[in-house]
């Protein structure tokens, strides 16, 4: 796959600006519906008109590079940015790690989390992966249990009275 | 200025008998071990020993207790140095140009840099105790909530000047970061921004913020590397490069004396700490060195700077614990439940009538020190090996140990899911060059800043005029102004002269 064009790239910029500029107006919004007194927005309120001072004028810094020709916006590119194929599959099974924390518990997601990672990153030993992800998941989810004064969500850890 | 009585009985109370010192070394191995595990702070490892000290004389407490700070300070930077994790928010700047240097194969000189310094903070900010514990006192009470929040806004917009390319994303993510900690219940006791969701009532968990955003987020950049150092020569662990590092930090003795002077006097203030000295001695470094621009990119003064300041601001917040009772931060605030279990109350009265005992702590900190540079050079050869461990099996398990942190954090799931959500609010912060430093400071100290604002307009009755009042307030809003513009104005004026 191709990196993205440096204009995708500056269209792609102004959006996440948009974003966070409607996110702060969004929050804004909230606060004084919740509360309209002045120490309820004694902080929200300056802070939120400077972020959008900040947004307006980046916008308009943002809408003049779009406009400027090609050549300049190529040599304004000094690092190559990430590709979001490349970290799409990692987020993605994070993201499913911890949202199913609560039904897996911490050893086993922990367990199958390490073991997916390791194969989607090319670790084809099959009795090594899943002896790594094992004793890494056992060791850290043992340690934690008896370490912290609440308990865990576990799904088979639970059941050993050590740690239960 | 010194009690010469008292100091001849604290070191009666120290040398006459080992038993204090042999509670010392296990002390600082913990403090060491929590530091260096993200999301084992060192409060919660002071918090979980704490009933142990009941079996213990108050002196033997306190020595305990403290040898876990000097330990948890230096521990900290193991995990911002390797991994660009900040083991405690006082780490946060020993990342900036610690990780980088890791990148580049120089974790052993970085890991020998930080040491020295920490060591070396640690026995400069308790000289500085020793000799100025009363005048410190005094000059705590003269800031006021008004002088904090100015010195937040200051902070604030420093690191996002620094950190981002471009001052106008740095204020945007300083100041993000300053909304997102006002989520949850208010101090007026209304709840904002929590668009329904319980979990939001108290807040976005700052620590569990902090760990997505420098931590999770950059290990997702990494996945694709195949070693945290791709040169497979600079992969090695080498303790003539460890103990090089350790000299590197003593070539620097300015930088180590600003960043020990910051750390005892912004972490005598209450509440601020060593969260902020690290990156006020950072930004300071930064802004007098000749090259600027090597900062953030592996240059080891970066490290010097913030570990010079996070391991003072230990002393500077025990002089306010012990002058005044109040304690800096969390670890501190443990100490003064110790103080309570005791039967102890710290303040001007405590100083006066159990000066030897305060001056016993201060010297037994000059031991704690040297006990850690033998610790330190004896644990630091086994964690470099982490630069060995091939990334595929590096990044899941890190990013698990971010996971049972946060948990052990929060006590509950919003923890992990709030390293997750800030994992990829930071790496969307990364690509588009916005400052993930200054959003992660503006979370971290937004309640404090919020208080400030409203405990300054309570004082002020609402009157402007008060600011005119308040000359610290007044000088530091120079200083923001100077930091902002200070570099076009010395342009423009050089312009002028020349046309």
């Amino acid at each position: 796959m191709s990196s993205p064009t440096p204009q995708k790239e500056r269209v792609a910029d102004l959006l996440v600006l948009l974003v966070l500029a409607g996110l702060v107006v969004l929050y804004c919004a909230s606060a004084i519906d919740a509360s309209a007194h002045l120490l309820n927005l004694i902080l929200v309120l300056p802070v939120s008109a400077l972020i959008l001072i900040c947004c307006a004028i980046q916008f308009v810094l943002l809408i003049r590079q779009l406009r400027s020709p090609v050549e300049d916006l190529v040599e304004d590119e000094t690092e190559p940015k990430d590709r979001v194929a490349d970290v799409l599959p990692v987020m993605v099974l994070f993201s499913l790690y911890v949202l199913s924390l609560n039904w897996l518990g911490f050893d086993v997601g922990t367990f199958l989390f390490i073991g997916a990672f390791l194969w989607l990153h090319g670790e084809r030993r099959w009795l090594w992966l899943l002896a790594y992800a094992f004793v890494f998941a056992s060791l850290i989810s043992i340690f934690f249990a008896t370490m912290l004064p609440y308990p865990m969500p576990m799904l088979i850890l639970s059941h050993v009275s050590l740690i239960s | 200025m010194i009690d010469t009585a008292a100091l001849l009985d604290a070191l009666n109370m120290l040398f006459s008998d080992s038993t204090p010192w042999l509670i010392v070394i296990p002390g600082i191995a913990i403090g060491l071990l929590f530091g260096a595990v993200p999301g084992l702070q060192i409060s919660m490892a002071m918090a979980i020993f704490l009933p142990m000290t009941l079996y213990m004389d108050f002196m033997q407490a306190m020595l305990f207790l403290t040898a876990i700070f000097t330990g948890g300070s230096f521990g900290g930077s193991i995990p911002a140095i390797l991994m660009n994790i900040p083991g405690t928010s006082s780490a946060i700047a020993t990342a900036f140009d610690g990780y980088p240097m890791a990148r580049q194969g120089q974790h052993n000189l970085a890991l020998g840099t930080a040491l020295a310094a920490s060591c070396i903070g640690v026995i400069i900010g308790y000289a500085i105790l020793f000799l100025l514990i009363n005048p410190i006192s005094k000059l705590v009470l003269k800031v006021g909530p008004l002088e904090m929040a100015v010195v937040i806004l200051w902070g604030i917009t420093l690191i996002g000047s620094l950190s981002s390319g471009s001052l106008l994303r740095g204020a945007i993510s300083g100041l993000m970061g300053l909304l997102i900690g006002t989520i949850g219940y208010s101090e007026a006791g209304v709840a904002r921004g929590t668009f329904g969701s319980p979990y939001l009532l108290d807040g976005v968990p700052a620590i569990p913020a902090m760990i997505g955003m420098f931590a999770a987020s950059e290990l997702f950049r990494l996945a694709k590397s195949n070693y945290l150092v791709e040169d497979s020569a600079a992969r090695t662990v080498n303790v003539r490069q460890i103990l090089s590092g350790f000299k590197r930090a003593t070539a620097d003795p300015v930088i180590l004396t600003r960043g020990s002077l910051i750390g005892v006097f912004v972490g005598a203030i209450p509440g601020v700490g060593s969260s902020v000295a690290n990156l006020l001695s950072y930004i300071f470094t930064k802004r007098r060195a000749a090259e600027p621009e090597s900062f953030g990119r592996g240059n080891p003064r970066g490290v010097v700077a913030s570990e010079a300041a996070n391991s003072t601001s230990e002393a500077g917040s025990m002089a306010t614990l012990l002058a005044l009772g109040i304690p800096g931060g969390g670890a501190t605030a443990v100490m003064l439940a110790a103080f309570a279990m005791h039967n102890i109350t710290g303040g001007p009265q405590f100083i006066r009538e159990e000066a030897d005992v305060v001056y016993a702590v201060i010297l037994a900190n000059f031991g704690q020190a040297f006990l850690l540079i033998g610790l330190g050079l004896l644990l630091i050869p086994i964690l470099a090996n982490l630069v060995r461990v091939p990334m595929n099996y590096l990044v899941p398990s890190v990013l698990s140990l971010a996971v049972f942190g946060s948990f052990g954090l929060t006590g509950d799931l919003r923890g992990p899911i709030t390293v997750l959500v800030f994992s990829l609010l930071g790496w969307l912060f990364k690509r588009y060059d916005y400052s993930v430093p200054a959003a992660v400071i503006g979370i971290l100290l937004s309640t404090m800043a919020e208080d400030s604002m409203i405990y300054s307009y309570q004082i002020s009755g609402g009157q402007w005029s008060y600011v005119l009042e308040r000359p610290i307030a007044l000088g530091i809003l120079g200083l923001l102004v100077l930091s902002v513009f200070g570099n076009r104005l010395v342009d423009a004026l050089t312009r002028g002269a020349r046309t």
